[in-house]
């Protein structure tokens, strides 16, 4: 906006910064520059070994690689003095974040819309066999429960007990539970603190016999034991469930109720009771299908999208006429203040949007906010499905008419102005001239951000969330509210059925909601095409 | 100086390999550390938790590292956080343990039986989940739950519902406020704070199976005797009795400025009604029906032992923390007082001074804790929502017709 004073001053020797510029330039490209170079490689090299060193160590080794040989062509690139490489040291770098943070995301939520992962299948199958194992556990009808110290002997870890109930005296080991005299223990406060031939572990050295401790387990009977729960507890146990390898099922003792893996990551009986927990597996196209079939996903959809598709277009129309009408207003050279009118208009932007919302919530509360009390009305702003709707594009408006102010204002500056001059001097009246000339040059530049903007407000969450939360809801309303859009939709769709979280159902719901939002979008910048033939 | 391109090649490749040796040896010596159990807590408890869990570490030659992390994203964060930077033990609430076991998640803990019975059943209870067989996974904490607040200048602390209703809509003429209870609803509802309403009224949530578990497939959102009752719903609408326009700011407001004879909220507003100068009295619910307890949601808020502790090799250390030491009366004080809470443990609920704590742990007689199951995800939307419905005033559907909606819906969910 300050191009034209500058430009002004053409003539004059130089811009007082431009030579400072130039000498900066100057010092940068010698030694300097390139011990610069240097050390920001050498960082990213550093990085990048560490990195590799905790891939490896995880078993990451496509990420190990990709990762190296990214650091391999950078170091290439920028060390390398060959003009063919110079486009490279633009264009790597933004390709690497590229596929780190769009492509790399991406791939991921595809993936997991194959999955069943929710609660209660959020473990991998060999965590959930050890996980039923350990939930099956149960106290034996007579069982124990002791006060633990453990203890060593002859290099070996044991546990040695007290009865809660009888108070005897037992040392357990991996051979069973001996019985220990009382007379050559000291007993403290209901524990074992001495016993000869023992070494009591005390103070700092519990903490390194966590895997021993662990691994010990006493067996009392044919299928009791007992072992430690923490440091001072020990307890009786017997299983419920026996895990068969071979036969990948698990059975119970009691019943011997067979439950096998039901390929869609639960161990289920034939009767359709399920062990918990489950695991993550690959379940096809199965959220696709529920998606398009299942009367709770499938009902509110519809309904969902043609509010989102006006909710966006409604917002981006609005937002645009407004800023525009005001970008007009302001651009009159002779206005008074025109600085600080166009700095207060930018206001709304620059606060923080979820902020925003919040305060425009309690400002439309219809029978405590500031706006039915100024007012005088008892509008039901946010307790009324279609007033709820209202309330939401105009909280939207409030918050993007001032990107369109901005963005109006260059644009006009780019109008030229012999083409105005000369449709007034043909005749044109001024709205004439706004429709025939401004509005359509005006239109070339805006109209790629108009569909951005488009397709922001398809997505924008924290507006409704915050704002009405998707309500109100209808009686028969049962996941989507009157103002859900589809990306809050998705959230409860996720987070408030069934069981909670369903991060796979979630993720094909955005699947689906890419493809719209791209759809139209591509439709959109085709159609601008012919746009731009007026140029 | 760097005339041959060669050179600088050669410069450049020396000075990237150095630092990559740097690089590994400063990573592959930082690998060797003590045994460190990482636990997750909230803004509000970090002192406490810290100072309780270093004076444990001490004596077992551990060390702790306390991270803090809003109170909410603890539970969703354990089910995706990456195993290296994963808690050992974490804060959280009772209703949480249904989800985070089902995933898989937290370890049953065994405390001895001599600290149990310092517990009340219900707290055990309310941390205990299991589909065969019901283990405990959290260790009691703090006990919370919400109360009446009556401002004794606009009124008495209630005998009956009646009465309640008769003093509460006068205080409401006299100050020309637009509600007689501020009790926190909002656009979204929450049937958190219209329970002692929905209870009072006959309303259940889940019902139990013979087992004694909760039945995600009896829903009790519209049963015949809460339906029965509900009328009394769109008697309280049309009389401006309770209101869904009121958020729990508004509520909170009203009582604070003297608007309004009655509040329903929890321990959390209790320093702002001390603030306002507000006269007040905490008492416990009255009997709406006859022979129908009219009772609050009880919370339960604890500390849990997570599965990454095993990989971590800490896992003993971690029950020793949580299932023993924080279940004495010496730390249970301590960590219940960090947000001004009941403490879980009997003994150490006998040294509590705080006569309004007392209050509240009164009004808790009766209260069911928070369904556990994870299912319980589908009911919260749905029965707040059955309450803005039929109390919003102008434009309210009756109670009967919204509750039922909220029943199908739940239903619906659960699949």
């Amino acid at each position: 906006m300050t191009s034209a004073p500058l430009t002004a001053a053409a003539p004059q020797p130089a811009v007082p910064g431009a030579s400072w510029i130039a000498r900066a330039v100057g010092f940068f490209s010698g030694p300097v520059g390139f011990a610069i170079k240097l050390l920001l490689l050498a960082a990213t090299n550093a990085l990048t070994v560490w990195a590799i060193g905790v891939l490896v160590a995880d078993e990451k080794w496509i990420a190990a690689l990709a990762i190296a040989a990214a650091t391999i062509l950078i170091d290439v690139v920028f060390l390398v003095p060959d003009r063919r490489l110079i486009p490279l040291k633009y264009l790597l770098p933004g390709t690497v974040f590229l596929v780190a943070f769009v492509v790399i995301p991406i791939i991921s939520n595809a993936n997991i819309a194959f999955t069943n992962w929710s609660t209660g299948h959020n473990l991998s199958k060999d965590e959930a066999i050890v996980a039923i194992q350990e939930v099956s556990l149960a106290a034996p009808a007579d069982g124990a429960t002791y006060t633990a110290a453990p203890a060593m002997k002859d290099g070996e870890l044991v546990l040695l007990l007290v009865d809660d109930a009888t108070a005897d005296l037992y040392v357990g080991s991996a051979d069973g539970l001996e019985p220990l005299p009382p007379e050559t223990a000291t007993v403290e406060a209901g524990t074992i603190t001495a016993a000869d031939g023992y070494e009591v572990v005390q103070g700092a050295d519990l903490a390194g016999i966590d895997t021993e401790l662990n691994a010990l387990v006493i067996p009392t009977g044919e299928d009791t034991f007992v072992r430690a729960e923490g440091l001072s507890v020990a307890v009786e146990m017997q299983p419920t469930l026996a895990y068969d390898p071979e036969a990948d099922t698990f059975t119970s003792i009691g019943t011997g109720v067979v439950y096998s893996d039901n390929d869609h990551g639960s161990y289920e009986s034939a009767s359709g009771d399920a062990l918990e927990p489950g695991w993550r597996t690959h379940v096809g196209f199965e959220n696709f299908s529920t998606v398009l079939t299942d009367p709770l996903v499938r009902d509110p959809f519809v309904r969902v999208f043609i509010w989102t598709f006006a909710y966006a277009a409604l917002s981006v129309f609005i937002q645009f006429a407004i800023g525009l009408f005001l970008a007009i207003v302001l651009n009159k050279p002779d206005l008074k203040l025109r600085r600080i009118q166009r700095s207060l208009l930018v206001l709304p932007f620059a606060i923080p949007a979820f902020l925003v919302v919040l305060v425009w919530a309690g400002l439309l509360n219809d029978e405590f906010g500031v706006i039915n009390q100024t007012l005088g009305t008892s509008i039901p702003w946010l307790f009324d499905p279609t007033w709820a709707k209202v309330s939401c594009i105009l909280v939207n408006v409030w918050l993007g008419f001032p990107y369109w102010f901005l963005v109006c204002t260059a644009a006009l500056q780019a109008v030229p102005e012999e083409l105005t001059e000369a449709a007034r001097v043909d005749g044109a009246g001024p709205l004439q001239v706004f429709r025939k000339v401004t509005l359509p040059l005006l239109l070339v530049v805006t109209a790629p951000l108009l569909i951005a903007s488009f397709a922001f407000n398809f997505n924008v969450f924290n507006n409704i969330y915050f704002l009405t939360g998707g309500g109100p809801y209808g009686v028969e309303q049962a996941v989507a509210g009157s103002t859900d859009i589809l990306i809050s939709y998705t959230y409860k769709l996720a987070f408030s059925t069934g069981q909670g979280a369903q991060y796979g159902l979630a993720a094909t719901v955005s699947i689906f909601i890419f493809f719209i939002v791209a759809g139209i979008s591509a439709f959109s910048f085709w159609r601008t095409k012919s746009l731009e033939t007026i140029r | 100086m760097f005339s041959s391109r060669r050179l600088r090649v050669a410069a450049g490749l020396a000075v990237t390999a150095f630092a990559a040796v740097v690089a590994v040896s400063s990573g592959t010596s930082a690998t060797s550390q003590a045994a460190t159990v990482v636990i997750w807590t909230d803004a509000d408890r970090v002192a406490a938790v810290t100072q309780v869990a270093s004076a444990w570490a001490a004596s077992k030659g551990a060390t702790v590292q306390v991270v803090q992390k809003d109170f909410g994203s603890i539970r969703s964060q354990l089910a995706t956080v990456a195993a290296e930077t994963a808690p050992d033990v974490i804060v959280g609430a009772h209703d949480w343990v249904g989800e985070l076991s089902a995933n898989g998640s937290v370890l049953p803990l065994s405390p001895s039986p001599a600290t149990k019975k310092q517990f009340p059943a219900y707290s055990l209870n309310a941390f205990s989940y299991g589909t065969a067989i019901k283990k405990l996974y959290g260790a009691p904490v703090a006990l919370e739950n919400i109360a009446l607040i009556t401002n004794t200048k606009l009124a008495k602390v209630p005998t009956s519902f009646a009465d309640m209703e008769k003093q509460a809509l006068a205080a409401k003429k006299k100050t020309k406020a637009q509600v007689g209870i501020a009790v926190q609803q909002g656009a979204g509802g929450d049937a958190y704070h219209m329970y002692p309403f929905f209870s009072g009224l006959g309303g259940y949530i889940f019902g139990t199976n013979k087992a004694g578990n909760l039945d995600p497939s009896d829903i009790g959102v519209a049963n015949p005797k809460f339906l029965k009752n509900a009328a009394l719903i769109d008697k309280w609408n049309k009389e401006g009795l309770i209101r869904s326009q009121v958020a729990w700011d508004t509520a909170r407001d009203l009582f604070t400025k003297g608007k309004v004879a009655y509040y329903i909220t929890g321990p959390w507003f209790v320093s702002d009604i001390k603030k306002s100068g507000v006269p007040y009295k905490i008492s416990a619910f009255p009997q709406i029906v006859p022979g129908i307890i009219s009772a609050p949601f009880l919370g339960v808020q604890g500390f849990m032992v997570t599965k990454f502790s095993v990989a971590h090799g800490v896992e003993s250390l971690a029950k020793d923390l949580v299932a023993s030491y924080m279940m004495q009366p010496n730390s249970q004080l301590a960590l219940a007082a960090a947000n001004g809470r009941f403490p879980a443990n009997t003994a150490a609920g006998k040294l509590v001074k705080d006569a309004d704590l007392k209050s509240f742990g009164a009004a808790s007689a009766g209260g069911v804790p928070m369904p556990n199951i994870p299912q319980m995800a589908s009911v919260w939307g749905d029965l707040g929502a059955a309450w803005v419905r039929s109390t919003k005033g102008a434009g309210a559907i009756t109670a009967r017709k919204s509750f039922i909606g909220a029943q199908k819906s739940i239903a619906q969910k659960i699949g």
